[in-house]
C-alpha cells in the first residue's frame, strides 16, 4: 500500500513536472517605448557592470549583471536628458516571483542624478545565483537595509504617478 | 416515517434595503476599515460596491439555488463561525466530491489582488465563478443558475430576485454577470478589524504579559549574532493585515506533490508556492495549508519550529545563509507565547456580524 502511494506521488509529481518546463524571463513594461522579455543569455550579451552589497548579516559580496538604466534605456524610457518635468514623476515597480514588490523614482536610477548604480544581477562572485535567489535579483548598493535587493526579478515596469 | 419540511424566511437586512426602481438607483456603499490597513484596496471600476448590491450578493452567496441539486451554497464551505473558513480538511462539493485544496478563509480580501492558494484569478469576481461552476463543486453552469432565479419569481417563499437585481444593477435582468459581481461586492465588505488586536493598535487594549512576549517574538527577526529572539513570522504576515500578497514554499515538503504557483506561471522555482493567507482570525480557521494538513495552530507551530524540509524552491526566508533550512527550535513558552498573540487575531464581532450572516432562516418540522 505504501509502494503504492509513493508511485502514486511519484506519478503525480512526473506529470507536473513535464507541465513546467518554461524559463524565467524579465519584462519591461509600462511606460515604454519598446516593451522588453529579456533571458538570461539577453543580459550576457548587453554591457555588464558589478555591483556590492551586504546581506542580512553585514557580509559584503560582489554581484554582475546590467545597469538597471542600461536596461531602461534599451526599452525607451525617459532617461538622462529627457527625465524632466513630468518624467520625475515616473517611478519603476518591480515584481518578484513571490509576488514582492519595490519602487524607485525613476531619478534614483539615473546616472543623471546619481552615481550609485542599481543593477539586474544575474551572478554572485562569478557563478549563477542561487536557488530561490536567481536567475535574476536586483542589487541596490549603499543601502542600510536589503529589503529592495528582492529575489527573483519578473518584472520591471515604469509607471506614472497619477495623483 | 419521519418527513423533513425545509421552509426559508429572509432575515431584516443588516443594512437599509435596496431602493426601489426608479427612484434614484443604487446607493454607494460606505466602506469603513481602518486607516492602518492602507488604502491599496481592489474594486473595479465596473463593479462598484453599492449597499443594494452587497445585500443581493448576500443572499446568493447563501443561496444553495446556485448549485446543483440546491445541495450547497458558497456559505457552506466559506461559514461565517469559522471566519469563512471551512472545518473540513477538504471541502466536499454537492455530490460528495472532496475540493482539491482546503478552503480558504475569506477576511479583508478588500486587499487581495490575485486569489485562491496559487493566485490564479485576479478579481473575486473571476473567483467567485469557479466554484460554482466546477464540476464537482457547486456544479451548475451560471446559465442554469439563471433560470433558476428567474422561475424563483413564482415563489412566494422565496426572495424576489428580480426586484434586488434591479435594485443593485438598475434593470430585473438576471445575469450571470450580475450573479458574480453581487457575490463580489458581498465578500469585499467582509472586513475583521475588531478584535483585540485592533483594540490594542488603537491604544484602547493593554495586552497581557503573553500577548506582548507573543508579538515581539511574531515581529522580531531571529538574530544570534546580537542576542536578540525572533521568529521572524512577522515578515511575511506583515503589519496590522497580518499578510503581505506573497507566495512562498514554507516548506511542507521535500518535494511537492501540489505544483502551487508554478501551476500557474509554468515555472519550476514557482513549486509548492502558496498564497500566504492573513492570520485574522486563525484560531477559528482550522484546519491550516492549503491540504489542510494539520489540525491544531500548535502543529503549525510545531512545523515551524522544526520540521521545515529543505526544497530547491523552499522559502528564502525559511533558510539560513548556508542555505540549510531555519526551524525555529520554539521553547515550551515560546509557543504558548505565539498562540496567545495569534488568538488576539480573533474577531468575535466579524463572525457574528448580521450584515454578513445567512439571510436565509431555516426552520425544520419534523412529521411524524
Amino acid at each position: 500500500m505504501k509502494k503504492a502511494s509513493v508511485l502514486l506521488t511519484m506519478l503525480l509529481v512526473a506529470c507536473f513536472a513535464g507541465r513546467t518546463q518554461q524559463a524565467a524571463v524579465v519584462k519591461v513594461v509600462g511606460e515604454v517605448l519598446t516593451p522588453l522579455t529579456l533571458t538570461a543569455s539577453d543580459l550576457t550579451s548587453m554591457p555588464r557592470t558589478t555591483a556590492s552589497s551586504k546581506d542580512k548579516q553585514g557580509v559584503m559580496h560582489s554581484y554582475s549583471g546590467v545597469a538597471i538604466a542600461e536596461i531602461l534605456n534599451k526599452a525607451g524610457v525617459t532617461t538622462g536628458r529627457q527625465l524632466r518635468g513630468e518624467n520625475l514623476a515616473k517611478y519603476l515597480l518591480v515584481t518578484c516571483a513571490d509576488g514582492y514588490q519595490v519602487v524607485f523614482s525613476l531619478a534614483e536610477l539615473d546616472s543623471s542624478f546619481t552615481d550609485r548604480v542599481v543593477i539586474l544581477a544575474d551572478q554572485e562572485e562569478g557563478k549563477p545565483l542561487a536557488a530561490g535567489i536567481g536567475p535574476f535579483r536586483l542589487i541596490v548598493p549603499g543601502e542600510k537595509k536589503p529589503a529592495r535587493n528582492c529575489f527573483q526579478v519578473t518584472t520591471l515596469a515604469i509607471r506614472f504617478a497619477k495623483e | 416515517m419521519a418527513c423533513i419540511l425545509l421552509s426559508a424566511a429572509i432575515r431584516e437586512p443588516g443594512r437599509r434595503g435596496p431602493t426601489p426602481p426608479g427612484q434614484g438607483g443604487p446607493t454607494p456603499y460606505a466602506l469603513s476599515y481602518p486607516a492602518y490597513f492602507g488604502y491599496r484596496i481592489n474594486v473595479p471600476q465596473d463593479n462598484p460596491l453599492t449597499v443594494e448590491g452587497v445585500e443581493l450578493g448576500r443572499r446568493l452567496f447563501y443561496d444553495k439555488r446556485l448549485s446543483a441539486g440546491n445541495t450547497i451554497s458558497c456559505g457552506s464551505c466559506h461559514q461565517q463561525a469559522h471566519g469563512f473558513a471551512d472545518v473540513r480538511t477538504h471541502s466536499l462539493g454537492y455530490d460528495g466530491t472532496p475540493t482539491k485544496r482546503n478552503a480558504m478563509s475569506l477576511t479583508n480580501l478588500l486587499w487581495v489582488r490575485r486569489l485562491f492558494w496559487d493566485g490564479r484569478a485576479s478579481s473575486l469576481e473571476e473567483q467567485a465563478v469557479t466554484p460554482m461552476t466546477d464540476p464537482h463543486e457547486m456544479g451548475q453552469p451560471l446559465d442554469s443558475t439563471v433560470k433558476k432565479l428567474r422561475d424563483a419569481r413564482l415563489n412566494s417563499a422565496s426572495p424576489a430576485y428580480g426586484a434586488l437585481f434591479a435594485a443593485a444593477f438598475g434593470s430585473d435582468s438576471i445575469t450571470g454577470e450580475r450573479i458574480v459581481k453581487a457575490i463580489a461586492q458581498f465578500e469585499r465588505i467582509l472586513i475583521s478589524d475588531r478584535s483585540r488586536f485592533d483594540r490594542y493598535l488603537r491604544g484602547a487594549y493593554r495586552l497581557t504579559a503573553a500577548e506582548q512576549r507573543g508579538l515581539t517574538l511574531f515581529y522580531t527577526n531571529n538574530d544570534p549574532v546580537r542576542g536578540v529572539r525572533g521568529t521572524g513570522c512577522g515578515n511575511c504576515h506583515s503589519g496590522p493585515k497580518v499578510f503581505n500578497e506573497t507566495y512562498h514554499n514554507n516548506g511542507l515538503d521535500s518535494v511537492p506533490v501540489d505544483p502551487g504557483r508554478s501551476g500557474v506561471t509554468g515555472l519550476d522555482y514557482d513549486r509548492g508556492r502558496f498564497r500566504v493567507v492573513t492570520l485574522r482570525n486563525i484560531a477559528l480557521t482550522a484546519p491550516y495549508m492549503h491540504d489542510g494538513r494539520f489540525r491544531t495552530l500548535s502543529e503549525v507551530l510545531d512545523h515551524y519550529s522544526g520540521h521545515i524540509l529543505p526544497s530547491s524552491t523552499l522559502s528564502p526566508s525559511l533558510r539560513d545563509t548556508l542555505n540549510r533550512p531555519v526551524n525555529l527550535r520554539l521553547t515550551t513558552e515560546e509557543k504558548s507565547d505565539l498562540l496567545a498573540f495569534l488568538q488576539l487575531l480573533t474577531d468575535s464581532a466579524f463572525i457574528t456580524d448580521p450584515r454578513y450572516a445567512d439571510p436565509f432562516v431555516v426552520h425544520t418540522k419534523i412529521k411524524e
